[in-house]
């Protein structure tokens, strides 16, 4: 066998092996229960009807799409417009800013954890998808990520832009987000991916059911356990399944420009 | 048509240097301007700054009449052409031609039009539906011209625009340059180093060096009546020789001068007469020859014919034509009078 074949097999065997978990959730997730403790495999798809139906995923899905889409689109408006004035305007405290957004990626996300429930507590927004959407929607590492991207990107096309007659928001829509779509898609897609998964901060700011995330909705699926004496292992992978599907098609959808995104600057 | 007026314009950086000291002119409505100088002698910037690109740190600049300072480049009247074209890469050659019609608010079918129009006045046609990425050098070239002549601004601003292509290209679009220059009628304003391109191409010349301006005048004044050292070393290939007046066998006006030689103006004179010199390295252009030589007043670089040819080590014999050297003060470089040329009839060196 030549040499090339043997990496992709062993290629191909550590990919399975890093799908295998997520494998064998879908596949349990299409078990009964008893089946599944038998250990004699029977079809079902009854585990996403009552996760959807009956404990109300659909509901969570929802939230989390709605909640992760705002921040997403919302964060990567601001990101790139942040980004674009930190890479080409010079300002009075522009590097004070700057580095203020960069001291932002030291601060680990607990320790804003109580702030930010006091502040929102204070007007009011404990409990809405304001409240879960406002503090996540200002991202300094994408901000940082984009600005770093769009200085690499020639001055010239800018200048070029503005002999032409543009302004500088249209600059910044026909030329720069254009030449800039690889990494504000990754960043979409990281900042998506964050929120997503994001557990504490809802966890911290929701306590009505009818706002909770597919991660709350899941914990709670898990705490609540309607297997009764045993754990309902089936109907819990069924959730997950539902709370990871919506990632692997994104995933999938840009991972393109994500791998580009991520070796962007590497090389001239 | 529109003119431009620059008046004592200063440039210096925040913890910087000076980069224009005090520069001065005034071009034509529909001048044919080159300005040219070595790397860093502020032409890029004071190009960029008739654009807008730039802010003055002092000084007045005016087009069609209008001061400028703090108008955006947007409404200025001015297209532009970059060193590396800055095409956007995203767009198609169409895109690309009628997006400043675009931004000026143009409907999609008279900025189509126009862009074809454009188009096939550059031998773009064929090429519209493709991206910068899929185009030659030259290609690209047209479609930065094609840019800015889809706009009909009253000025051109052409920053090195053919710096990035081969020879036989750049010969080829100096003579385009020129011809559309011709045929648009717009003041243009040329920034360059390479003097052969300022020569051949401009109405005027202005030779700058460390942000001052040295001369500002047609090319033929320019070659034949330098301002100063600078410029007649500057201007001309191969390039002036430099002498001490006083170390030129023949030479009778004053001592403190040094004379500038262009190579045509010596010749090789038969065996033992003249300077002698020794030939350190030859050069073969195609019909002639340019041979460096060491004498005793300097080396000294000169064209000859390929049959008077010499090979290096070679002793050769050779005659200056004095008249026609060029005059400068030793101590400043300033042009002076050449007493010589007064008297036309005197031999030059017997």
């Amino acid at each position: 066998m030549k040499p090339e074949a043997l990496w992709s097999l062993a290629a191909l065997a550590a990919g399975l092996i890093f799908l295998s978990p997520v494998l064998y959730t879908i596949w349990m997730s299409f078990l009964t229960v008893d089946s599944y403790y038998a250990g004699t495999p029977v079809l079902t798809l009854d585990n996403y009807r009552a996760a959807l139906g009956e404990f109300d995923f659909l509901r969570y899905l929802l939230n989390s799409l709605l909640v992760s889409g705002v921040v997403t689109l919302g964060g990567l408006a601001l990101a790139v417009m942040a980004a674009f004035a930190f890479a080409r305007f010079t300002f009075p405290g522009g590097d004070f800013l700057f580095a203020a957004v960069v001291a932002t990626l030291m601060i680990p996300s607990h320790i804003t954890l109580i702030p930010n429930y006091l502040t929102l507590a204070k007007v009011g927004l404990l409990d809405s998808y304001a409240g879960l959407i406002l503090p996540a929607i200002s991202n300094g590492f994408a901000a940082f990520f984009l600005r770093q991207y769009i200085r690499g990107i020639p001055r010239a096309l800018d200048e070029a832009a503005y002999m032409d007659g543009a302004r500088p928001l249209q600059v910044l829509w026909r030329v720069i987000v254009p030449l800039a779509r690889p990494a504000i898609l990754s960043m979409g897609l990281y900042i998506f991916i964050t929120e997503w998964n994001n557990y504490i901060w809802p966890l911290v700011a929701i306590s009505d059911s009818d706002l909770y995330t597919l991660q709350i909705g899941l914990a709670k699926l898990y705490r609540e356990n309607p297997g009764e004496d045993v754990i309902n292992w089936p109907l819990v992978m069924a959730a997950s399944t539902i709370t990871i599907l919506p990632i692997l098609i994104g995933f999938l959808a840009v991972e393109r420009h994500l791998v580009r995104g991520i070796t962007m600057g590497a090389v001239k | 048509m529109t003119g431009i007026a620059l008046t004592d314009i200063r440039k210096s950086y925040s913890n910087g240097p000076q980069v224009l000291h005090g520069v001065s002119m005034s071009i034509q409505p529909g001048e044919f301007v080159v300005i040219v100088g070595p790397s860093g002698c502020g032409k890029s910037t004071l190009l960029r700054m008739i654009a807008g690109l730039e802010a003055c740190t002092e000084g007045e600049i005016a087009i069609g009449g209008r001061r400028v300072n703090e108008v955006a480049p947007r409404d200025r009247d001015i297209a532009m052409i970059f060193q590396n074209y800055a095409l956007y890469p995203h767009m198609t050659v169409r895109e690309n031609i009628s997006f400043g019609l675009e931004l000026r608010g143009v409907k999609r079918a008279e900025r189509h039009a126009r862009a074809e129009e454009v188009a096939r006045m550059l031998h773009l046609d064929p090429y519209l539906d493709r991206k910068p990425g899929a185009l030659s050098g030259g290609q690209r070239q047209r479609v930065a011209m094609g840019r800015a002549m889809a706009r009909d601004a009253g000025v051109f601003l052409m920053d090195e625009p053919l710096s990035n292509l081969d020879n036989a290209l750049r010969v080829e679009m100096r003579a385009e340059i020129k011809a559309l220059h011709r045929k648009v009628g717009a003041t243009l304003v040329y920034v360059t180093h390479d003097q052969t391109e300022a020569l051949s191409m401009a109405d005027r010349i202005a030779v700058m060096k460390d942000g001052h301006l040295q001369q500002f005048d047609t090319p033929a004044a320019i070659y034949d009546r330098p301002a100063n050292c600078f410029v007649a070393g500057f201007l001309g290939q191969p390039p002036m020789n430099f002498v001490l007046a006083r170390d030129m066998p023949g030479w009778t006006g004053g001592k403190d001068i040094t004379l500038g030689l262009r190579p045509d103006t010596i010749s090789v004179a038969p065996s033992g007469e003249g300077l002698q010199g020794r030939v350190v390295l030859s050069e073969m252009t195609g019909s002639d020859l340019i041979l460096h030589c060491e004498t005793d007043a300097g080396r000294l670089v000169i064209t000859a014919p390929r049959h008077r040819l010499d090979g290096v080590g070679e002793t050769v014999s050779l005659r200056p034509n004095l008249t026609r050297a060029h005059a400068f003060d030793t101590a400043t470089g300033a042009r002076l009078d050449n007493p010589l040329q007064a008297r036309t009839a005197e031999p030059a060196l017997a």
